[in-house]
């Protein structure tokens, strides 16, 4: 279990250099075919709000069934919706860092269609007056793209998860749970803007990162806080991009599955084509084993959802002031912490990206690294902390690691008053929770360096008069034989001779020995 | 003979015991004695007298609509609910009781508030108090049929009912008592089931136009688990707004308590359907008011024909929406289903065997005319239309909407606007209870509607009677105005019956 977590955990950083290993054969096919693909991505994402979105109870995940919902989500007759303002606020900021418009004035909708979960019968979301309109996000050489792209947003909404229905445990019953009823999502809505399954994939995992940057979202597909939907039409290279019938593919619950779903239907539908047939609408879903997409609900079959305002929900009215203060309060994009830390830093992308993969990483990176080695800081986050954090199943956020603790490490271990391994034992009991000051901590250990001379010297004294035959191998040329001595001086110190002086002293009083 | 019909009445219910405060022994009586004719309250709470609360309201007895939640059950007068009781209680009702009034039981209604007889509900059809000493059961009217006419029968002080197309004031006009429609939000809505969200409205029917202001004083209040209640900023701001008007005064001489106010009859009420007792009761009320110190002038309201068919198409769509819920999952009257395959049917039953007739047709017209083909050609028209209806609205009264406006002072007025208007609630009195069929019933409610379309306060007061059977005059105020309304309506309710 918690060797999966850590795999879930680390991913983000693993991903940062698989995907760009990867060459995708299907992309190589449809431009020798004659035709090119149109995409455009629909994602859910859920927001990191404490409380649903019209209601109080929590949003918590994977809590047991049924124990967060109240009478709201479960529709309980004479219930009424409340609109939790964080929500509002996350989407918001989504919007801002996408660069897109907050629109100022936004209202809600009611989507009806009868299922298992949807305890209302309708879903509210904003199908029509959504809170935000616009935006891009720029693919480059920072996401492994050799040519520069642009991918607009169409609109970014708010609207209601549904609950969550199992099916094939009891045969014939379907099971409800409805924890994740009415927790806050937003539906970003790009724009036909994409080519490839390549680029699709990279547009994917930029959200992701820009959201996680900026709090708004977990977006990870395995827990279900990011959920992907394609669109996808062909068209002949030279004919309008938009003149093929498009497809939806849904159910698309990872990277990898995005991009063979993306593949195998332009390769359908380029199939289709050529053998003069119509592609029809269709929602369809992907099978990886056989690396197909296959039919899961005709045009015909599609709902007619009977659009209606929400009568009990008020429009949101956003000014102009509460838009300044909210920008404020935003962190850079990790474009620009990349393009500005890099040089500043002589840190390499790869650094960089490690660092962005762990929200408030690379702010507490910053404020560790004033008057001190950068590489050296970053060595200790990205390996030592990262590595107690993956142990500890913790983010760095809410770790009761601080920066001067941090700091104070690093500063003890430059100046040799601690070693390596005492480092990282501090580290732990930081990390553990322990409160006292590294002084303290050193001394209640006893480790503090024995840079007394005169001690010292006497030890080593002790040494020589022990080793006779050592004394003897030394004079007569082995001079390797002055790190047997160190070793032992080491032992007999429990470590805590400073190194250079117990190696000088050593020689020294060797050499006299001559 | 008479003393063993007294004790088999008195059997039928709890033993009436000996409170303090003579009211609720009336209650008590009075249930035992017209309730089983009336059919009024289905659900009777049996009082504790050592729960006594001190409150503004002490010693005050109300009764709920069964479709407003409360500790007994909300069956909405239908078979889907009609073992539900809710696990949360009405914000109204909670402000009624820490206030000291206590619940004495549900009333029955038309199921899920569609009807204007109280003929459709699972407890059986209610019963006007009137004709008295007559024999033919004639309808309290609807959809709060219950409430009014156990208000009527003195079963209890106050009752709470619900007003979306005239649901609380046909029923008091045809019942004798009084029946106010408050503001769109100035109620809280929590709790109160939906029927049509944006038209639906908690009102409230009483004996006299004091106790209905006593209890909206209680339950007139902003509340957080309600986003369309009015907020606190609203509130004083529309009180600005009613206090800015320099010709109502309030220092008025007795005989002429009204003076300053101007009233206005709007011309296009006087629909075909109205009765020559409804014609004359209006005449009266007009002179009435005059004599109050009234100017009163006619009006128009060009789009009321309209306001009529628009009503239903709303209303309906919302009601398609708002009844979705009802499945029989988590809560209500399961039915199983006879075939299971996909999700969506195993609704069906359950929805076919819980929902009586009315309702299934209300909730297939409204899904109509949202479906893709009709929203084009129904919904959106009358949603223009409702607006226009706001507007006129808006055009005719002195003071502005609240909602259309950053104003806090009402200008000196023209002389053509007014401060409220005055005509029938209904066409008629009361049918006979069962006699009525097809379209009528539901043009009952072409006196009623606007004010919901509008959102603005109306109230029937009972106006003399016609044969026996009692009729109402309606007054309505621009949205926000309700205390003039109510002001009004204390002074025309003193006629001489």
């Amino acid at each position: 279990m918690i060797h999966m977590m850590i795999e879930a955990r680390t991913a983000p950083h693993a991903l940062a250099r698989s995907w760009r290993q990867y060459t995708s054969a299907a992309s190589v096919d449809q431009t020798t075919a004659g035709f090119k693909a149109t995409i455009g991505l629909e994602l859910h994402v859920q927001l990191l709000a404490a409380q649903k979105l019209f209601s109080a109870a929590s949003a918590k995940w994977n809590e047991p069934p049924n124990t967060n919902v109240n009478v709201a989500d479960a529709g309980f007759p004479g219930a009424l919706p409340q609109l939790n303002p964080e929500c509002v606020q996350l989407a918001a900021r989504a919007i801002l860092a996408l660069d897109g418009q907050i629109q100022q004035r936004s209202a809600f909708d009611r989507k009806h269609y009868f299922y298992a979960d949807q305890p209302l019968g309708y879903q509210i979301t904003q199908q029509h007056h959504p809170i935000g309109r616009g935006g891009y996000v720029d693919l480059g050489s920072l996401d492994g793209l050799e040519y520069v792209k642009r991918i607009g947003i169409h609109q970014l909404q708010l609207e209601q998860d549904t609950a969550k229905s199992i099916h094939g445990v009891y045969p014939g019953h379907v099971l409800v749970d409805l924890n994740r009823a009415g927790v806050a999502l937003i539906e970003i809505v790009s724009k036909p803007d994409v080519d490839t399954a390549d680029e699709a994939v990279m547009y994917v995992r930029k959200m992701q990162n820009l959201l996680r940057h900026i709090g708004v979202s977990n977006c990870n597909m395995e827990e279900g806080s990011l959920r992907c939907d394609v669109n996808v039409s062909v068209y002949r290279d030279g004919e309008d991009r938009l003149s093929g019938t498009r497809c939806e593919l849904k159910n698309l619950n990872s990277l990898k599955v995005i991009r063979g779903a993306v593949n195998a239907e332009i390769s359908r539908q380029i199939a289709v084509v050529q053998r003069g047939d119509n592609v029809e609408q269709e929602t369809r879903g992907y099978d990886a084993q056989s690396d197909t997409t296959f039919v899961t609900r005709t045009k015909e079959a599609a709902p007619d959802y009977r659009y209606m305002p929400e009568p009990d929900v008020p429009e949101i009215h956003i000014n102009e002031s509460w838009i300044t203060r909210l920008r404020k309060t935003l962190p850079e994009t990790p474009e620009a912490v990349m393009s500005r830390m890099m040089p500043q830093y002589g840190l390499v992308q790869e650094d960089v990206e490690t660092m962005l993969g762990e929200p408030g990483c690379t702010v507490f990176f910053e404020q560790a690294v004033v008057g001190r080695d950068p590489k050296r800081v970053l060595s200790w986050i990205t390996s030592e902390v990262f590595g107690q954090l993956a142990y500890r199943s913790q983010r760095l956020v809410g770790s009761s690691l601080t920066v001067p603790q941090f700091t104070q490490i690093i500063d003890a271990l430059s100046s040799d008053a601690i070693t390596s391994g005492q480092a990282k034992q501090l580290l732990i009991e930081f990390m553990d929770g322990e409160q006292r000051t590294i002084d303290e901590l050193i001394a209640a250990h006893g480790w503090e360096v024995i840079s007394d001379d005169g001690k010292l010297r006497v030890i080593s004294k002790q040494l020589l008069d022990t080793h006779p035959k050592e004394v003897a191998r030394y004079l007569k040329g082995q001079t390797r034989r002055l790190n047997f001595f160190v070793g032992k001086l080491m032992q007999a110190t429990n470590g805590q001779a400073k190194p250079q002086n117990a190696s000088e002293i050593m020689k020294e009083l060797l050499e006299a020995r001559r | 003979m008479q003393l063993l019909l007294t004790r088999i009445k008195l059997n039928r219910l709890r033993p009436v015991c000996r409170y303090s405060t003579p009211s609720l022994n009336d209650t008590y009586e009075a249930i035992s004695v017209h309730n089983p004719r009336l059919n009024a309250l289905p659900h009777i709470h049996p009082l504790d007298p050592t729960q006594e609360v001190n409150g503004p309201l002490s010693g005050w007895s109300f009764a709920v609509k069964s479709n407003i939640a409360s500790p007994l059950p909300t069956t909405c007068a239908s078979s889907m609910l009609s073992s539900y009781t809710s696990p949360f209680s009405a914000t109204a009702v909670t402000k009624l009781e820490h206030a000291g009034a206590r619940m004495i039981g549900t009333s029955n209604m038309d199921e899920f508030g569609m009807g204007s007889l109280n003929q459709s509900s699972v407890h059986g059809p209610a019963h006007n108090l009137h004709p008295e000493n007559g024999n033919v059961l004639h309808s309290p009217g609807g959809s709060s049929g219950g409430s009014a006419a156990a208000v009527a029968a003195r079963m209890c002080r106050v009752a709470l009912g619900s007003d979306t197309g005239g649901s609380v004031r046909l029923p008091a006009s045809w019942c004798g008592v009084v029946g106010f429609k408050p503001s769109y939000g100035r109620v809280s809505r929590y709790g109160l089931v939906s029927y049509a969200s944006s038209l639906d409205s908690v009102g409230i029917l009483a004996r006299s136009t004091r106790d209905i202001r006593d209890t909206f004083n209680i339950i007139s209040a902003p509340d957080p688990h309600d986003m369309t209640c009015m907020s606190k900023s609203l509130r004083s701001r529309i009180d600005t707004l009613c206090a800015s008007r320099e010709w109502i005064s309030h220092n008025t001489i007795a005989s002429e308590p009204l003076k300053g106010v101007r009233v206005g009859v709007p011309s296009e009420f006087w629909v075909d359907e109205l009765s020559p007792s409804a014609i004359d009761a209006w005449k009266r009320g007009a002179a009435k008011l005059e004599s109050l110190g009234c100017d009163v002038i006619p009006v128009s309201l060009p789009h009321t024909p309209h306001t009529l068919p628009a009503y239903y198409t709303l209303a309906l769509a919302e009601a398609s929406s708002n009844l979705a819920r009802f499945d029989g999952i988590r809560f209500g009257t399961r039915h199983p289903p006879t075939q299971s395959t996909r999700a969506s049917l195993k609704y069906a039953q359950t929805r076919t065997m819980g929902f009586g007739d009315e309702v299934k047709r209300r909730i297939l017209l409204g899904t109509f005319v949202m479906s893709a083909r009709a929203y084009e050609n129904y919904y959106l028209p009358s949603q223009r239309i409702r607006r226009l209806v706001q507007r006129e609205f808006n055009r005719i009264f002195a003071m502005p909407n609240a909602l259309c406006t950053t104003n806090t002072k009402t200008d000196a007025r023209n002389v053509d606007k007014v401060d409220a208007i005055l005509f029938p609630t209904a066409t008629d009195t009361a049918p006979v209870q069962g006699s009525n069929n097809g379209l009528s019933a539901y043009v009952n409610d072409v006196m009623t509607v606007s004010a919901n379309m509008a959102g603005i306060p109306a109230i029937s007061v009972p106006f003399g009677l016609c044969e026996g059977m009692p009729l109402g005059l309606q007054i309505a105020a621009q949205y926000g105005d309700d205390d003039l309304v109510l002001r009004i309506a204390r002074h025309l309710e003193s006629q001489p019956a």
